[in-house]
């Protein structure tokens, strides 16, 4: 009998071009994630350059790809390969782009925010919150988008302090509700599971249900980023927190969908500018450091309160480089062509010893 | 049954069981569904034709006990998310067994009552995990369990702190070959006066017979039972598991409407 009468063979052959297939795809799919990244970087790239037509950086592209020549990737193939990304790079950089930077990966909460923002936002991801405000500053991205506070887990440190320090403006912000989702690798027995990775927020949001299914809750610095390593370390005890759009970008399983501990789980974010807002706008966020003495945190509440002006949140956070110390962050309602709000405020400044005006921006409902 | 502290009856009024809209110990309530959960279109179809023929909460079985390893398992919590999704096309809650205490806490996340079956009754280590939930219990009583034992494993789940169980009398083994187990009419009614505990039939278990699942169904409603489970499928034949017992969408509501009436002429003889 020879090899291609033979139907066992004839099965083993459709299985293994069944594997060589998959394969493939999983290639492609990481091939289209790097193109991605790579094009966020040529983005960031052109908000700095002052011709986007730049000869000798593309001859050190060609240079850069062409060393890596193989019998399978010959120079004439590579070279038009570059040929046709570098000019799809300069088509992107040409279109004036508003570019995000948000904290963590594809598929992460932030970035769903941005979707809301508008479709013209290209979202840029960042390892740390700091790189956002940095990026933001340097003028890497137009606008940044922070979470600050989740009706569960409370305010997100973070960037709550990094909102004490900084010079951006808060130019906007966005309510967006929460619904974590359990991820695993396709075809794991839930009762393999035993610890779950996730952002140390989402982790908080979701406590009671991982209590309750004893699943040991494990901090990772992103949602997404955690279903990422999940989907590239194939760990089939660990599962990921995370929204369904992570599920999707690396293909993992739901176990089970809204897991929050509180069907009312929503995120607070605000959008950071190196600019003022100049549009309408009806809140605002200050923050302010005050004597240590009595009655000093009212005498600037009462201010506000005299003026019926109405508080809609007050955080106060410990002062890093000065542990003792405490600056406040407030918002409130009122818009910035009114007199009562201008003169509260001037008064705010004389009574406190940092002030700081964050911006006024038009108040998102929840 | 002096060993009896929080199932008998004395001094305690009768109990009243909720989940969703369905009061069991107050009212009839109509359990249907299939035996398995095959696919999510054979769920959700039966689902909605259950509702529509008179059906209070939906039942589906996700981990199967079968006779044989080399029956249909289930399909596990692909089964529960499947579940999850026919309660949300029909707005009626749902009750799936459970039979790995590992599984407990999980099946605990998607339905809304959970099943112990006849051959888990004295699974006293599973008992104690759902003792220590909320989670109403509707506890099948063993095939070869006497009425006492049956009562001391509602004891067992109401001593970890679960006071929401329901009984279900389920047939019981006896030398008659001609049905599938002989439902145990007596044992309603004999609940009722040991116990505070709300107690309901299947008919479907009780005779393996489709031309024995009604009338056993209105003899339950006239003995007291406070509600009905009950095998349907879209299409019996094509049934994965206890295909011989399944009603069709069709009988399922002719009989709801038989037993419904029945139940609301003895509600006016009290």
């Amino acid at each position: 009998m020879n090899a291609t009468n033979n139907p066992l063979r004839q099965k083993e052959d459709t299985v293994n071009l069944k594997e060589i297939r998959e394969n493939i795809d999983s290639i492609d799919q990481q091939l289209l994630i790097l193109l991605r990244q790579r094009m966020e970087f040529a983005l960031r790239a052109g908000k700095h350059k002052n011709a986007i037509h730049d000869p000798s950086r593309e001859e050190s592209v060609f240079r850069n790809v062409t060393s890596k020549e193989s019998p399978l990737l010959e120079q004439k193939f590579i070279r038009y390969l570059y040929e046709k990304i570098i000019s799809e790079s300069k088509e992107l950089q040409h279109r004036g782009l508003k570019l995000v930077g948000f904290q963590g990966e594809h598929g992460a909460w932030s970035e769903i925010a941005i979707h809301t923002l508008g479709n013209e936002m290209i979202s840029i991801p960042c390892i740390e919150f700091g790189d956002v405000f940095a990026g933001v500053a340097s003028g890497d991205f137009e606008f940044g988008l922070v979470p600050v506070e989740n009706s569960i887990e409370g305010s997100v440190t973070e960037v709550n302090d990094l909102l004490v320090e900084t010079s951006l403006n808060i130019v906007g912000e966005a309510i967006i509700p929460i619904h974590h989702n359990l991820l695993a690798l396709p075809g794991t027995n839930h009762q393999e599971l035993r610890s779950v990775y996730s952002h140390p927020q989402a982790l908080g949001q979701c406590r009671s249900f991982l209590s309750r299914n004893k699943l040991e809750p494990r901090p990772f610095y992103d949602t997404a980023g955690a279903a990422r390593w999940l989907a590239h370390e194939q760990q089939r005890s660990a599962g990921v927190i995370a929204s369904r759009l992570a599920a999707e970008l690396h293909g993992l399983e739901v176990i089970k969908e809204n897991i929050e501990d509180h069907p009312q789980n929503a995120t607070r974010f605000v959008l950071l500018s190196s600019q003022p807002r100049t549009g309408p706008a009806n809140k605002c966020t200050i923050a302010f450091s005050t004597q240590h003495r009595v009655g000093a945190l009212f005498d600037v509440l009462r201010l506000f309160a005299e003026s019926k002006i109405n508080l809609t949140r007050i955080e106060s956070r410990p002062i890093r480089k000065n542990p003792g110390a405490f600056a406040f962050l407030l918002d409130f309602q009122g818009t910035a062509d009114n007199g009562v709000v201008r003169q509260t405020l001037e008064r705010v400044e004389q009574t406190t010893m940092m002030f700081k005006n964050l911006g006024f921006y038009p108040e998102a409902s929840a | 049954m002096t060993s009896l502290k929080l199932v008998a009856l004395e001094k305690k009024d009768r109990s009243v069981v909720t989940v969703g809209n369905a009061h069991f110990g107050a009212g009839f309530v109509i359990i249907a569904g299939p035996c398995s959960v095959e696919s999510e279109e054979q769920m959700i179809e039966t689902a909605v034709a259950v509702k529509n023929g008179g059906a209070d909460m939906l039942r589906g079985g996700a981990f199967k006990p079968r006779t044989s390893p080399y029956a249909f398992q289930g399909l596990g919590l692909e089964g529960l998310k499947i579940l999850a999704k026919a309660r949300e096309a029909t707005g009626l809650p749902f009750a799936t067994e459970v039979l790995d205490t590992r599984d407990v806490s999980w099946v605990a996340e998607f339905a809304d009552m959970i099943q112990i079956g006849a051959r888990n009754m004295q699974n006293f280590s599973l008992l104690k995990e759902v003792g220590k939930l909320q989670k109403p219990v509707l506890l099948k009583r063993g095939m070869y369990s006497t009425i006492e034992e049956w009562l001391n494993c509602a004891e067992y789940i109401m001593n970890e702190g679960n006071p929401n169980v329901v009984l279900c009398e389920r047939g019981i083994r006896s030398f008659e070959t001609y049905t599938r187990n002989t439902l145990d009419i007596s044992a309603v009614p004999s609940v009722k006066e040991l116990s505070h505990l709300p107690v309901i039939t299947d008919p479907t278990h009780g005779t393996g017979k489709v031309s024995l699942i009604e009338p056993m169904s209105l003899a339950s409603a006239a003995a007291g039972s406070d509600g009905l489970i009950i095998e349907v499928h879209r299409n019996p034949a094509e049934a994965l598991s206890d295909k011989d017992q399944a009603l069709t969408p069709r009988q399922f509501s002719g009989l709801a409407r038989k037993v419904r009436a029945l139940v609301q002429f003895m509600g006016g003889l009290e």
